[in-house]
């Protein structure tokens, strides 16, 4: 297993990916991504993505059926392992314990 | 279905690049991702879309790994050869240097020579008819027979009017200046004439306007883009009327279309076009005549489209049949046409009066020749070198052998080998190139014409051939060690060097060293020769004097003005106006003895009274003009040098003066001979023909058609470049239309010759490289050579040998094979000299022990210093350092 630490952009895919529960391929997954960001995003960065949280253990996957639509090509399906749900759980714990610890007085001010 | 799929290919290569494990995965989503976009953007822009899809996914996490033996058999065999050939090239930095320099230049020579060509062959090939489109040329037959580019209006409308074969018709003439004014904006034009089928034959993009009528109707003027924007700048010039000046058919135009600048590889080039109509309206009446005249086939280009099954032989036997009742009327002069293909439009010079300028064909297989001899040369070089390198390299070779490396195998590493040295050496010939490129450009384009047919300009095929070239160089150069090096047996490797088998190669590396000799002596020969004949031709006392003399063309109106105003001037000593210049320009003219017996054909210069004195020209019998002449009075009068007399049969010269002859014309006029003048050199000494010459008074000047007059004026030979610019001064006040360009007499003469100064300047240059590529070579057989004798020159060293015996051992093998060279040479190099150089001038320089010598004296003594220099590393060193080692 790799470092066990989810950039941004990962985090996202990961994301997507327990959003679309049991229909996450590559496109649909950029399509998501596109959707929820408003981003552009290249669908080679988006298998570049779950190529690398496969191996880091957060995802693991499955080939579909074939399908006429996709040139006769299986897709293949990802889903969040444990550790997957679990690595997801550790950021947004992360993330919440930080924003407590913004003091008021920061938000008064409002924005520069 | 099949149309919403995208290229083929592009999935062949994805799934030749792509891991397995993804490629289902992968390829799905970006079809799925292909179908979506069709219905959206359209195939066209999804096929773009799709492929930059697939270079998205060139990453490392989506690609083979290329390593291993699963998917690219021989990769980790080649980064071997790779990483082998980096170290071995950085451990022989020496050897290695001189291979990579010696290919270099010659590579730099043959990127230029790539360039060269794919441009010279770019010629006319945007034309959508280029294979099937056709030049009627001329061909007039006679005592002095010769060909011209052009033809007859008359030819091309019989044509079409149907000959089978003949698809299209187009006729240019070539008589189109004008000054164009509009508002306050003049500029002078050059253009042709053309029918209405221009656009038809021809593929210049019309920019504006309609190619169906731009060229129908008289007065209809089409301007280029680069003219357009002179006159109008932004403004849309289309529908706007002109005022025409200068031009003796029309004052008045309408421009009817904006045709895009002809580019650099076309072989005509033009300002404007004007309808062929124009002249047909024309209402000067003997420039009307002209749709009917066989004979007025000096300045009309009838350009045809022929179709798929065209048959020559009857389309020429056609033309014989529409020029026979005009050929019966002439005793001794035949016209016929021939039909020139477009391929030859650029390379084929023996015709006169063509549109633009001309490359010989000849002249491209020398040069290409001369690029081939040069590389092959440069690439022997790099086989000598690795037989001599090779020596360090048995063991290395040995030892691959015994850990089971095929022949194969070291095959492939001595060409990778050479392969990286001469991708090494395309960069530095790159650059080289780069560096000559402007000297080339300026003799690469032979003609002194505004519009140079040349460029060199370096475009993204090029690169790719580039490369491509390097890589046919490497492996031609690396070929022969490869080959030898891996048939050698692994135990001979370890055993005594000298008794290896590869020196057996000894005899066929002399013969490609005495190839190399003969070349460089050769071409220093050569470029000798023709040196001395050019400065011969240079120096060479014409009978006349051109010193100090400036020449400008200058439109008739203001001639008086400018004379006028010219001889105010301090530094002005003489001024004179003709129509033509001696030794560059003029008018033929035919001429038939009073009792008609004989006909001649002459050249034919009118010339005020002070145009003989001021050139210095020797007057041996009666008199030259008087400066005032009134109109009307004398005007017959001739001055003639003594060849028109020997020609005629008219006798000496004081016996000639006040004879007179025929000068034909529209209706014949009697000449009176009241002058003659002492022979002198009247065209290019490289021209083998002259023609006697004939003055006539500038006065009659009734059949003399164009409006421009030289103005000759003689000036002080000091501060001349003061003195022009006070002429410039003068001339732009009185004429400030068209450019002022003064020439210098003697320029102007340098320039017939400019093709000799270019022949040595090249082979000069081609010399040096041969000269630097063989003596790397020399340098290798001599470090191949002292090496290989190291112990045998020890021991005769410690037996007292001196400097003087083992110089003269290790040296005489290599003079030897220089003298075997320079017998070869210098016979070859005479022969082809003389018939293709001086042959072709009527006065030659003889060729001296001096010339014949230099080339050989020249590649001995560099020889000699290069291997010297080598030896003397060997005799200067201990000998018992060496003998220790046993």
């Amino acid at each position: 297993m790799k470092g066990t630490h989810l950039g941004e952009f990962e985090e996202l895919v990961l994301l997507t990916v327990g959003i679309l529960s049991d229909d996450a391929y590559g496109l649909g997954i950029t399509d998501e991504l596109e959707k929820q960001t408003g981003r552009n995003v290249t669908i080679s960065a988006v298998h570049k993505s779950l190529v690398r949280l496969e191996e880091k253990g957060y995802l693991k996957s499955h080939m579909g059926g074939a399908t006429e639509s996709r040139g006769g090509r299986a897709k293949k399906l990802y889903v969040l392992t444990g550790s997957g749900q679990a690595a997801l759980k550790h950021t947004k714990e992360l993330r919440n314990n930080m924003w407590q610890q913004i003091p008021n007085v920061v938000w008064d001010k409002g924005t520069l | 279905m099949k149309q919403n799929q995208p290229p083929q290919w592009i999935i062949h290569f994805f799934t030749w690049i792509c891991k397995e494990e993804l490629l289902d995965a992968v390829l799905g989503d970006l079809l799925e991702l292909y179908e979506r976009r069709v219905k959206h953007v359209g195939q066209h822009r999804a096929n773009w879309l799709f492929l930059w899809n697939v270079l998205c996914f060139l990453q490392p996490f989506a690609m083979k790994k290329l390593e291993g033996q699963t998917h690219l058999n021989n990769y980790g065999m080649f980064k071997n050869h790779i990483k082998t050939s980096f170290r071995s090239i950085r451990k022989n930095a020496w050897f290695s240097g001189i291979n990579i320099v010696g290919l270099a230049i010659s590579m730099s020579v043959g990127l230029l020579m790539i360039i060269f060509l794919s441009e010279l062959y770019s010629f006319d090939q945007f034309h959508e008819h280029k294979d099937h489109l056709y030049r009627v040329t001329t061909k007039v037959e006679g005592s002095r027979g010769f060909k011209v580019g052009t033809s007859s209006y008359y030819i091309g409308q019989q044509l079409q009017e149907g000959v089978a074969g003949v698809e299209k018709v187009l006729v240019l003439r070539n008589d189109l200046t004008a000054d164009l004014k509009i508002d306050e904006h003049a500029i002078a034009v050059k253009g042709y004439y053309a029918t209405a089928s221009f656009f038809e034959v021809f593929s210049f993009e019309l920019l504006k306007g309609n190619p169906a009528s731009a060229l129908s109707n008289p007065g209809s003027i089409v301007l280029t883009q680069s003219t357009a924007n002179k006159l109008f700048g932004e403004e849309n010039p289309l529908g706007k009327t002109m005022t025409v000046e200068g031009n003796q058919d029309f004052q008045t135009g309408i421009i009817t279309g904006v045709i895009a600048d002809p580019p650099v590889n076309s072989h005509i080039d033009f300002d404007v076009l004007a309808a062929m109509k124009t002249v047909e309206n024309s209402p000067v009446p003997r420039r009307r005549g002209f749709k009917n005249d066989p004979e007025d086939c000096w300045s009309s280009y009838v350009y045809l489209v022929l179709s798929e099954r065209a048959d020559f032989a009857n389309i020429e036997a056609a033309m014989e049949g529409f020029m026979e009742t005009f050929n019966a009327r002439w005793d001794d002069t035949n016209f016929t046409h021939s039909l020139q293909p477009l391929s030859t439009f650029v390379t084929d010079p023996s015709y006169r009066n063509l549109p633009g300028p001309t490359f010989a064909q000849s002249k491209i297989y020398i040069m290409a020749g001369l690029t081939l001899v040069v590389l092959l040369s440069a690439c022997f070089n790099y086989t000598n070198l690795s037989f001599a390198r090779a020596l360090r390299r048995f063991k290395e070779i040995g030892v691959r052998k015994v850990n089971g490396a095929g022949r194969f195998q070291i095959f492939s590493q001595f060409i990778t080998e050479a392969v990286i040295m001469s991708l090494i050496a395309l960069i530095i010939g790159f650059l080289l190139f780069i560096l000559i490129k402007p000297r080339f450009l300026e003799l690469g384009n032979p003609t002194t014409s505004s519009h140079p047919m040349f460029s060199l300009d370096i475009t993204g095929p090029a690169l790719l051939y580039f490369i491509a070239f390097a890589l046919i160089i490497g492996v031609a150069a690396g070929l022969l060690p490869a080959l030898l090096l891996s048939k050698l047996k692994a135990n001979a490797l370890f055993g005594e060097v000298s008794r290896v088998k590869v020196f057996t190669g000894m005899s066929l590396r002399k013969v490609l060293s005495v190839f190399q000799f003969t070349l460089a002596i050769g071409l220093i020969m050569f470029a000798v020769v023709v040196h001395k004949q050019y400065q011969y031709v240079m120096d060479y006392d014409l009978g006349f004097e051109t010193e100090n003399i400036i020449q400008m063309e200058v439109d008739e109106q203001y001639l008086d003005l400018l004379t006028n105003e010219f001889d105010k001037l301090p530094e002005v000593m003489e001024t004179s106006r003709s129509s033509g210049l001696i030794g560059l320009t003029g008018r033929g003219g035919f001429a038939i003895a009073l009792d008609r017996s004989d006909t001649i054909t002459f050249m034919l210069n009118n010339i005020d009274g002070n145009y003989l004195p001021m050139h210095g020209l020797e007057i041996i019998a009666g008199s030259g003009f008087t400066t005032s002449l009134k109109e009307g009075q004398g005007l017959n009068y001739v001055v003639v040098d003594e060849q028109f007399l020997k020609a005629l049969n008219l006798g000496s010269p004081e016996e000639s003066i006040g004879r007179q002859v025929w000068h034909q014309r529209d209706e014949d006029v009697k000449m009176r001979i009241i002058g003659v003048v002492k022979d002198f050199v009247k065209v290019p000494l490289n021209q083998m023909n002259s023609e006697p010459m004939v003055f006539m008074q500038k006065a009659r000047s009734k059949y003399y058609r164009s409006k421009k007059w030289f103005l000759n004026v003689k000036i002080q030979g000091v501060e001349v470049l003061a003195t022009i610019n006070k002429l410039a001064d003068i001339y732009e006040k009185i004429d400030p239309l068209h450019p002022f360009q003064a020439k210098f007499y003697d320029d102007q003469l340098a320039q017939n010759y400019s093709q000799y100064r270019a022949t040595y300047e090249i082979t000069s240059f081609l010399a040096l490289l041969a000269i630097s590529i063989s003596s790397f070579g020399l340098l290798g057989m001599a470090v191949f050579n002292t090496e290989s004798r190291m112990k045998e020159i020890s021991i005769r060293k410690v037996l007292g040998a001196g400097i003087g015996n083992l110089s003269t051992l290790l040296s005489k093998g290599f003079i030897g094979l220089m003298l075997f060279s320079g017998l070869v040479a210098i016979p070859l190099t005479y022969y082809l000299v003389i018939t293709y150089v001086l042959n072709e001038f009527a006065y030659r320089t003889n060729i001296g022990p001096v010339e014949i010598m230099s080339g050989l004296i020249m590649v001995l003594l560099i020889g000699l210093l290069t291997i010297g220099w080598h030896i003397r590393l060997a005799i200067i060193q201990n000998p018992a350092d060496i003998l220790r080692k046993e």
